[in-house]
């Protein structure tokens, strides 16, 4: 072990954090618009002309998932697996790797909760389909967050090389 | 910015022009009927009094109802050749003599209708018989091999007992349990018709006396009889429901091909439902009317463009008395919109959040521009830009007769795609960055070479800060234009003091600090800038941004006195952590834009995974084609939902209120056709 290289497992953590990124986000939006899609399809039963608006509706916590995708591939991009050159210390693996924390795990938990706005705006939709505008800001409100940490994850990635 | 004036008009007509003139109005649909309520007028109404029509717009509305689902029915027989793009064709013209045909032919359309609903009540009623006899005919199933009649009970000299155990049984073993039980009787012979698990289906025959001995043995096995025992045996009973089953199905046929029959007559059923729903609204304007015994009054807002026609036409044609005035200060005006080519697309998207409340402007031409730039923003491919343009654009001129709610929805995303256009082409991108892919993959392009697409400005995955900052600064002016909205709208009521302590101080303070901040040294290198702001400047905007503050905590509690006020107004000072929010808000312009760019290279980057072999090509189509599609679509629903966001929360968060209630004419609502004028 004395003459293990610790350095090597830079480029491990990094690839550690682009898959969490992938991961977590997906996970989330998967759930999400699991849980938005059986509201959605319960509305449609009743009233299939709502299809376009609920289908809308469904799809805000997706966005999630997309997110840290886009997370995983930039950081791919970066440490050298799809281009760029691989971190060649063990800080800088793990730098990688907290900078795509904020998108892995704010990604996940706002997806879940991004559903549950979207689920009672979709309910909103079937009483007062005339109120669809609104209906769509409660759960836009929510991805804020996930915008939020979609940037401070995007610059501190995009950023960390030249340290 | 244009909320359509609205004019009082009062019509005082002769009864006997009354139809005519109600069904001039309603075709025109200029004038929301809107009659003061009875306790308003007191002694003023003098011999005038309203007439009850409820019941005889039931009868249409009713009537109408009827025609639709008959309808419904004659289209699960035959299916109309409904075309993909239906509903952009709109409702099909008819001249008012067309109209007139309709009525007369009506009564004999719904005798039809009525037919054709009976005959679906039928159709349903078979169905649920043909579930009851199969139900029947499988309840039979165990008991096929019986040749006997179900209900027997014996001969006379023996019982009878047909029934189930409820368990696997042989012959031998329920002649044994009953022996077992009645070790006394002999002579009992019992017959399996059929078993299946936890179910023996028997035939049991013993000795005429001994049957009542028998049946309590037998109730000890816990033997039950059949709940619904046939009369003749099984084998014939099975038959009488198959031919059942079988008259029920010709039934439903006939009666599905009499339903389909009447396929050529679909349009009319559908005009004359329209027709019904016409009549129910002309019958409900015509219980409004304040009516005497030769005369009728009739009142409500009419837009003020049409009012002058109008009236002429009113006393000229039909010999009333009409006039025409500027409505009361408190009284509550429907809204309507009325905006040009290039910002009339928008308004949609005010509705959805709320139409300009009293005295409120209509943001339409500020908006639009954002609207279109935002969004242009989000979505930046050129590519996917053009796409959209050229979709709608197709559609828009080939469809001359899409209905005006979606002419100016897919109107609004065609700016918004011709803006997308604009902002890939700035950032370089054209299906993310499939031209350089495509070079580098099939055509032996150097990998080191430059880019083939390079971006006219700067490529966003290269420069985020840079992106990033370009967002906050459009962010600040769509704010800032917000502020601008309010200003205008508090002076146009004289407020210009409010308009002051409102808005401009926010103006110094925001404005003042965002200069500040940028001339910071940490800020410039934080951000990669290099704006040399002289210090005299800083110091002037940092003393607009003072005044500013103090203004705010001066003025925005100027209801409250005393302690109060002054809590009040640092309270309105906190109000500049809502700007910083708002601002920050912006940062989703980048995210967005960048999600757009980033899926699109990475479906490109999956596509080119097989070489550049033919299967390459063939992947390379697939993938290109489908996962374009997809990004389009997810960064579509994205960039909408997104730009509404800012719209909604961040700019109209800063003037808007909104809570106005729309204009809503006396006019044919009708679903299949639209009355041309004459």
């Amino acid at each position: 072990m004395q003459n293990f290289d610790w350095n090597a497992l830079g480029v491990v953590f990094a690839l550690l954090g682009a898959v969490l990124a992938a991961l977590m986000g997906g996970i989330g939006s998967a759930i999400g618009v699991g849980l938005t899609g059986q509201a959605a399809a319960g509305v449609v039963t009743e009233d299939p002309s709502q299809f376009g608006k609920v289908l809308i509706l469904q799809l805000l916590p997706g966005t999630q998932g997309i997110y840290g995708l886009l997370i995983g591939f930039v950081t791919l991009t970066q440490i050298g697996v799809l281009g760029g050159t691989a971190p060649d210390t063990l800080s800088k693996g793990l730098l990688y790797l907290a900078a795509c924390l904020p998108m892995a795990i704010v990604g996940m938990v706002s997806a879940k909760w991004q559903a549950k706005a979207a689920v009672s705006s979709i309910s909103l939709v079937a009483k007062r389909p005339d109120q669809f505008g609104k209906s769509m800001i409660f759960p836009a409100m929510v991805e804020t967050y996930a915008v939020l940490a979609l940037l401070i994850s995007i610059l501190s990635i995009t950023s960390i090389a030249n340290i | 910015m244009a909320v359509v004036e609205m004019k009082r008009i009062h019509v005082y007509a002769l009864k006997n022009n009354r139809k005519k003139i109600l069904e001039m109005l309603q075709r025109r649909a200029v004038v929301e009927v809107d009659t003061p309520e009875e306790a308003s007028l007191g002694e003023a109404k003098g011999p005038f009094s309203k007439t009850d029509t409820a019941s005889a717009r039931l009868t249409f509305e009713k009537n109408a109802q009827l025609v639709g689902s008959a309808v419904e029915t004659l289209d699960s027989y035959a299916p109309p050749q409904k075309s993909m793009l239906a509903m952009l064709e709109g409702r099909t013209g008819v001249s008012a003599r067309q109209v007139q045909q309709t009525a007369e032919a009506a009564p004999e359309v719904t005798k039809i209708a009525a037919n054709i609903v009976a005959l679906g009540k039928r159709v349903n009623d078979q169905q649920a018989e043909i579930a009851r006899l199969e139900a029947q005919l499988e309840a039979l199933k165990p008991w096929m091999n019986l040749d006997v009649s179900m209900r027997t009970i014996g001969t006379n000299s023996t019982s009878v007992f047909i029934g189930t155990f409820p368990e696997e049984l042989t012959a031998g073993e329920i002649k044994t349990r009953l022996a077992a039980a009645l070790p006394e009787i002999s002579g009992v012979e019992a017959e399996v018709v059929s078993t299946q698990p936890q179910q023996t289906c028997a035939f049991v025959v013993c000795l005429g006396r001994e049957g009542a001995k028998v049946e309590s043995a037998l109730r000890g096995m816990g033997f039950t009889y059949p709940a619904a025992p046939s009369k003749k045996p099984p084998v014939q009973r099975a038959e009488d429901l198959r031919a059942r089953i079988a008259a029920a199905q010709a039934d439903i046929e006939s009666a599905g091909k009499e339903i389909a029959s009447y396929a050529g007559r679909r349009q009319d059923l559908l005009f004359t439902s329209d027709y019904y729903t016409m009549r129910a609204s002309k019958y409900q304007v015509l219980g409004d009317l304040w009516q005497s015994p030769h005369v009728f009054y009739l009142t409500g807002y009419v837009t003020a463009g049409a009012a002058p026609a109008l009236q002429r036409e009113l006393e000229e044609k039909y010999q009333a008395f009409v006039e025409v005035e500027t409505p009361a200060e408190g009284e509550d005006l429907p809204i309507k919109l009325q905006n040009g080519f290039f910002s009339a697309p928008v308004e949609g998207v005010i509705e959805g959040y709320s139409l300009p409340g009293k005295r409120e402007v209509d943001p339409s031409k500020v908006m639009c521009v954002f609207y279109y730039v935002l969004f242009g923003m989000m979505l930046s491919d050129a590519a996917y830009g053009f796409l959209i343009a050229l979709g709608m654009g197709i559609v828009l001129l080939k469809f001359k007769n899409i209905e005006e709610g979606l002419r100016k929805t897919l109107r609004m995303f065609f700016f918004c795609g011709l803006s997308t256009m604009f902002w890939g082409v700035l950032f370089g991108s054209y299906f993310g960055d499939a031209v350089d892919v495509i070079a580098r993959t099939f055509f032996g392009y150097g990998a080191d070479m430059p880019s083939l697409t390079p971006p006219l400005w700067f490529a966003p995955l290269d420069q985020p800060m840079r992106l990033m900052l370009f967002s906050f600064l459009l962010g600040i002016i769509h704010l800032f234009a917000g502020l601008a909205m309010q200003i205008y709208q508090l002076c146009r009521r004289g407020k210009y003091l409010d308009a002051l302590y409102d808005s401009g101080f926010w103006y110094m303070l925001v404005g003042g600090l965002i200069i500040a901040l940028v001339s910071l040294d940490m800020f410039q290198e934080m951000m990669g800038l290099s704006i040399a702001i002289p210090p005299v400047v800083t110091n002037i905007a940092l003393a607009f941004a003072a005044i500013g503050a103090v203004g705010i905590v001066a003025t925005s509690g100027r209801e409250s006195r005393g302690v109060k006020r002054f809590l009040k107004g640092l309270y309105g000072l906190y109000g500049v952590s809502s700007w910083l929010s708002d601002i920050l808000s912006y940062s989703r312009l980048l995210a967005l834009g960048l999600a757009t760019g980033v899926i699109a290279q990475v479906f490109n980057m999956l596509g080119t995974m097989a070489g550049s072999g033919p299967v390459g090509v063939v992947l390379f189509v697939l993938v290109f084609v489908i996962g374009h599609v997809l990004n389009l679509l997810i960064n579509l629903l994205g960039a909408y939902v997104h730009t509404n966001r800012l719209q909604y929360v961040e700019f109209f968060g800063k003037f808007y209120e909104g809570g106005g209630r729309k204009f809503e004419p006396f006019a044919a609502k009708t679903k299949y056709f639209k009355i041309t004028e004459e």
